[in-house]
């Protein structure tokens, strides 16, 4: 049987692989570049300021994939003919009513009780090569977070907590602790549809978020400003002040506030501590406080809290001798009610889940949706009524016009960020993973590891620039000529490589490797256009423009019964799928 | 200009080796030389101009303390400054001196003593955005949106934004690199070898990112590389058809956009992956480079980090027959230096921040005696540039939060250094250079005495912009009349 690759492919594996390792260090904390507030946008289209419903039941075969792209980490032949079928408005409206992922791995909140003055992974109980892994990082939970992603029924909920962690960030570099980060994101999973005010409460009474940006034992003597400065820039209502739509009041970057408003914020957050039930060998520190541990919500810690009083945004006052929890709801208030709060997270919502250069008035109708708390589409009626409502504000984003539309803008949709590129490729090719090469190896190659963005920046701005356009991008903030070639490294790796196989299970629990089966489509091989316009519209939900199908195809007929033998048909398969992958129309979803 | 040795003969044979290979093969013409980035698809010149130049940025990702990098000596502001830092403050007898200025180097930057002994380190004080001269008077009375204020003051992104960009408005999208290499017209776009920073980005151009020393940069099974003959017909056909479809049309901008730096990321990596794969020791390595980088060299692999980046950037500047260009910008950066918390361990010259200057300083060392030791030294000026200084007053966590004027370094052969330039902040809570009157405020966060614009201006100036050139490349540098340069180059 002639080889389909005709040289030591798992030597270069292994390259690849130790090459990635030595990367690791590399990638130190600290911001990368940031972002700031979105450009103007150019005036708002003339569309209508309620759209108008989608059909009632079932749409196109393009609109069906479009969505599951958006809403999904990646279409299937299965997922794109069930919202055909289903229609999009119930389809979305199912998948909030589903909730089946969970993080699960790791080991437990013993790292933050042991009492012997030795390091943690030098006890005899603990000790050994994997010892960090699976107690202190947050591998385990790349290993559910991919798991999940390329199984699990609850697409969405999956799909809008992974946006939410990347804007209310935390990172594996300055925290330690598996089980920590296990309460952390299931919060996310848990409020995907919720009210953002309860996120927002959650992750400020997170152990976990009170250790990476200092706001565990925050002292009134002198209040570490950090978490309330990202809080108010990066979690909530950002540095500019925004027009209802989202554009920057006036043109300009006019300051939603001043460094006044951070010291009022930093002092009516300080007095919290971590919950009881951590311990070490030398005491607790500061007195009164309790010891580092991630089992819980934060508590009060009287002593620490500032009791003058403060004045915060949207004319919200913490009143004089407010307790640590009383000043909190204050500031959760000032938060919610501020104008700025509905376009600064909607439209970084549309960025993360349809498109990076949303028209304004799309902007405008996610935040109407975000303020008044509940959406309708095709007579179906999303969320609760409550100002922050997940439920109505990600049923706006996904049912809007400007996302459902059959001819999107030349300026819409996004690059496929690598954490959808991983997962996309691998659910369409009946593939899955374990997440075991998608950290290190592939997340490192492509500059996003899972749960270690490199500060609480997130690992791209949602202002990117786009050089050549007038555009923003947030994927391209970490696309560049290498990134470009490792995504086709990628491809070669699924397709050519055959993926990883599985690793022993006493090295990865539960491990299936991460693998794809192409076998299914070698039904279509011999009549090579048949094939390529079958995995053209499971890509991209039409088959490729002309020029590009018969590149494609001519490519795929490279393959014959008479050079390859009894594999002509998969390896036509595997050639037609890297070059339909590697297209800018997969690569760019719009 | 001293006679340059010709470095990197081996890369530039190996790279016409593949080049003619590719002629024969019949897929040269496929998708090569096209897009924004083809210019580093030109044949291969000879050694470096006469009047070769680099300018290298090194930036240090969270808000440097500049505060514990540089610190005055005399008793008066010593004590001022041990007072007010307390636990944070590094002790007297623990820096090192800089013979002829009343300042010390944390001691974690010993690798810079000898650049100072040479007289090519200098010091630039209280430097960071501004729109325009700014007394606190005038900051004081100025309303929030008034142009005299930069944007965003005391926010990471945006301070990174204002210093990367050269501006004093957040929603600039290029960077003053990108726009220096435009104006220059360099032959190269800003090469980074630290991600994707604005520094280099301009209206058209994007920064040419590399990967870091050792690593692939190449498609596997689809580049020619040199250890990959590409001659099994499928993979040919693969190859052929995916140049093809990056030479198409898009119906989307942001695809166009995916499909051009896919194109010239197939030229540049057959160009320029044998110099990036090149690590210590090999062959094509070049031995001045790999001298200076020993102390930081294990089993052929130099340390992870800015010593990394900056051994890429050196072989990139030995190898300019093939990297090509009588001007390139360099950006290199090191994260982490957001200190809020356990910046000094139970030792004030231990912990967090000795941590990081110790590696920052180690790198620049490196690469200052690396560019001495090919003969490039004044050839080739580094310097830093960070979000913001801190607070001058610690905070409660043995850490100090975002402030605004810092100090910042540059060095190389051109400099002249063994002096310092600016005014270093009157170390006074409330007091001249601090933003802060009331009670609440009084953290000591600088105004800055000197502007991003002034110090690029003095860079690029010694790079070769004329003064109308910097005038475009740096709007609001008319802003500070006759104080154009700070003279330190």
């Amino acid at each position: 049987m002639p080889p389909a690759v005709p040289w030591n492919s798992m030597q270069r594996l292994r390259a690849l692989s130790v090459a990635a390792a030595a990367l690791l260090a590399a990638c130190g904390g600290g911001s990368g570049s940031g972002g700031s507030e979105p450009p103007a946008e150019s005036p708002p289209p003339p569309v209508s300021p309620t759209p108008p419903p989608p059909a009632s039941a079932g749409t196109s075969t393009r609109d069906a994939f479009r969505l599951a792209d958006q809403a999904s980490f990646g279409a299937t032949e299965a997922l794109t003919a069930q919202i055909k079928s289903q229609g999009a408005a119930p389809w979305v409206a199912a998948q909030m009513a589903l909730s089946n992922s969970r993080y699960t791995l790791g080991k437990d909140g013993r790292v933050h009780q042991s009492t012997d003055p030795r390091d943690f992974c030098d006890l005899p109980a603990y000790t050994g090569a994997n010892c960090w892994r699976d107690w202190f990082s947050t591998q385990p939970l790349v290993w559910d977070f991919y798991r999940n992603a390329t199984q699990q029924p609850d697409q969405l909920r999956q799909r809008v907590a992974l946006a939410l962690q990347q804007i209310v960030v935390v990172n594996n570099f300055e925290v330690n602790g598996t089980y920590g980060f296990r309460n952390y994101y299931n919060n996310l999973l848990d409020n995907a549809f919720g009210n953002y005010r309860q996120v927002l409460k959650k992750v400020a009474l997170s152990p976990v978020m009170g250790d990476f940006l200092n706001n565990a034992n925050n002292d009134k003597a002198a209040p570490n400003e950090n978490f309330a400065r990202e809080l108010l820039q990066l979690f909530s209502i950002g540095t500019c002040t925004l027009t209802a739509d989202g554009r920057p009041q006036g043109g300009t970057c006019s300051p939603t506030y001043n460094n006044e408003t951070v010291r009022a914020y930093a002092y009516a957050l300080t007095g919290w501590t971590y919950p009881k039930g951590g311990a070490t060998s030398y005491g607790c520190y500061p007195e009164g406080a309790n010891c580092r541990y991630y089992g819980g919500d934060m508590v009060a810690a009287a002593n620490y809290h500032d009791t003058a009083e403060r004045q915060l945004l949207s004319g919200v006052k913490v009143s004089a001798g407010s307790s640590a929890e009383q000043a909190l709801e204050k500031v959760l208030d000032s938060l919610m009610q501020h104008p700025n709060m509905a376009p600064f997270i909607g439209r970084q919502l549309i960025q993360h889940l349809v498109s990076a250069n949303p028209s304004s008035a799309y902007v405008g109708r996610v935040a109407a949706a975000f303020t008044s708390g509940s959406y309708s589409a095709a007579n179906v009626n999303f969320g609760s009524g409550q100002r922050g409502d997940l439920a109505a504000t990600v049923a706006a984003v996904l049912l809007d016009t400007e996302a459902r539309t059959e001819t999107p803008a030349r300026t819409a949709g996004k690059l496929r960020e690598p954490v959808l590129l991983f997962t996309g490729v691998l659910r369409a090719l009946n593939g899955r993973s374990d997440g075991d090469a998608l950290a290190w190896w592939w997340g490192e190659t492509l500059r996003q590891h899972l749960f270690r963005p490199p500060s609480v920046f997130n690992f791209y701005p949602p202002d990117y620039p786009v050089a050549g356009t007038a555009l923003v991008g947030p994927g391209f903030g970490i696309h560049n000529a290498n990134s470009a070639l490792e995504r086709l490294n990628y491809l070669t790796y699924l397709l050519s490589w055959g993926g990883s196989p599985v690793t022993a299970a006493d090295q990865v629990p539960g491990a299936f490797g991460t693998l794809i089966d192409t076998q299914p489509f070698e039904a279509d091989a011999a009549d090579a256009g048949k094939l390529v316009d079958r995995l053209s519209v499971l890509a991209t939900g039409a088959p490729l423009p002309s020029a590009a199908r018969n590149e494609v195809i001519l490519a795929t007929q490279s393959f014959t019964q008479q050079n390859n033998g009894d594999t002509w048909k998969s390896e036509r398969v595997k050639q037609a799928a890297l070059l339909v992958f590697a297209t800018p129309a997969y690569q760019v979803q719009r | 200009m001293k006679a340059r040795p010709m470095p990197n003969m081996p890369i530039q044979r190996t790279n016409l080796t593949r080049r003619r290979w590719l002629q024969a093969s019949g897929l040269a013409g496929t998708a090569l030389g096209a897009g924004a980035l083809g210019n580093l698809m030109l044949a291969p010149r000879f050694a470096h101009a006469a009047d070769y130049k680099a300018l290298v940025c090194v930036f240090l990702y969270g808000g440097n303390d500049g505060l514990n990098t540089i610190v005055p000596t005399d008793s008066a502001r010593y004590t001022q400054y041990r007072n007010v830092r307390q636990a944070l403050a590094i002790p007297q007898a623990s820096l090192l001196p800089l013979a002829g200025i009343d300042y010390g180097l944390h001691p974690a930057l010993a690798a810079l003593a000898p650049a100072w002994r040479d007289g090519r380190l200098a010091p630039v004080f209280n430097v960071g955005p501004l729109a325009a001269p700014l007394t606190k008077a005038a900051y004081r009375a100025a309303s929030a949106s008034s142009p005299l204020i930069p944007d965003n003051l005391f926010s990471h992104s945006d301070q990174q934004t204002l210093w990367e960009t050269g501006s004093a408005d957040a929603l600039t999208r290029t960077g003053w690199g990108g726009r220096a290499a435009d104006t220059l017209a360099t032959v190269n776009p800003v090469i980074s070898v630290g991600g994707n920073g604005r520094f280099g980005l301009s209206a058209l151009n994007a920064p040419l990112v590399l990967p870091e020393s050792g690593a692939t940069f190449g498609a596997y099974e689809l580049s020619k590389d040199p250890d990959y003959r590409l001659t099994y017909p499928p993979l040919v056909a693969r190859s052929a058809a995916l140049r093809a479809l990056y030479n198409q049309a898009q119906d989307n901008d942001l695809a166009d956009v995916y499909a051009r730096m896919q194109r010239d990321a197939f030229g540049m990596s057959e160009r320029l992956g044998g110099i990036v794969k090149t690590q210590p020791g090999d062959a094509s390595a070049v031995a001045g480079i790999d001298a200076a980088f020993a102390s930081l060299t294990t089993d052929k692999v130099v340390a992870p980090g800015l010593a990394r980046q900056l051994y890429q950037a050196a072989k990139l500047i030995a190898a300019n027959a093939t990297v090509q260009g009588n001007r390139q910008l360099f950006f290199a950066q090191q994260g982490g230096f957001d200190t809020h918390g356990n910046q000094v361990a139970t030792s004030a010259t231990d912990g967090e921040h000795a941590r990081l200057l110790k590696s920052a300083g180690d790198a620049l060392g490196a690469f200052y005696a690396a560019m001495q030791n090919i003969g490039l030294g004044s050839a080739v000026t580094t310097f830093t540039q960070s979000d913001f200084g801190r607070t001058f007053r610690p905070n409660s966590s043995s850490g100090t939060d975002h402030a605004w004027g810092n100090q910042h370094l540059v060095l190389g052969g051109a400099v002249k250094g063994g002096a310092s330039y600016g005014a270093y902040p009157e170390l006074v809570l409330g007091g001249k250079d601090d933003v802060g009157v009331d009670d609440w405020e009084l953290q000591g966060r600088w105004i800055p005495t000197t502007a991003v614009d002034q110090y690029a201006a003095t860079l690029l100036g010694w790079f070769g912009a004329s003064e109308s050139q910097l005038d475009t490349i740096l709007p609001n540098l008319g802003n500070f009349g006759a104080n154009r340069k700070l003279g330190f180059l």
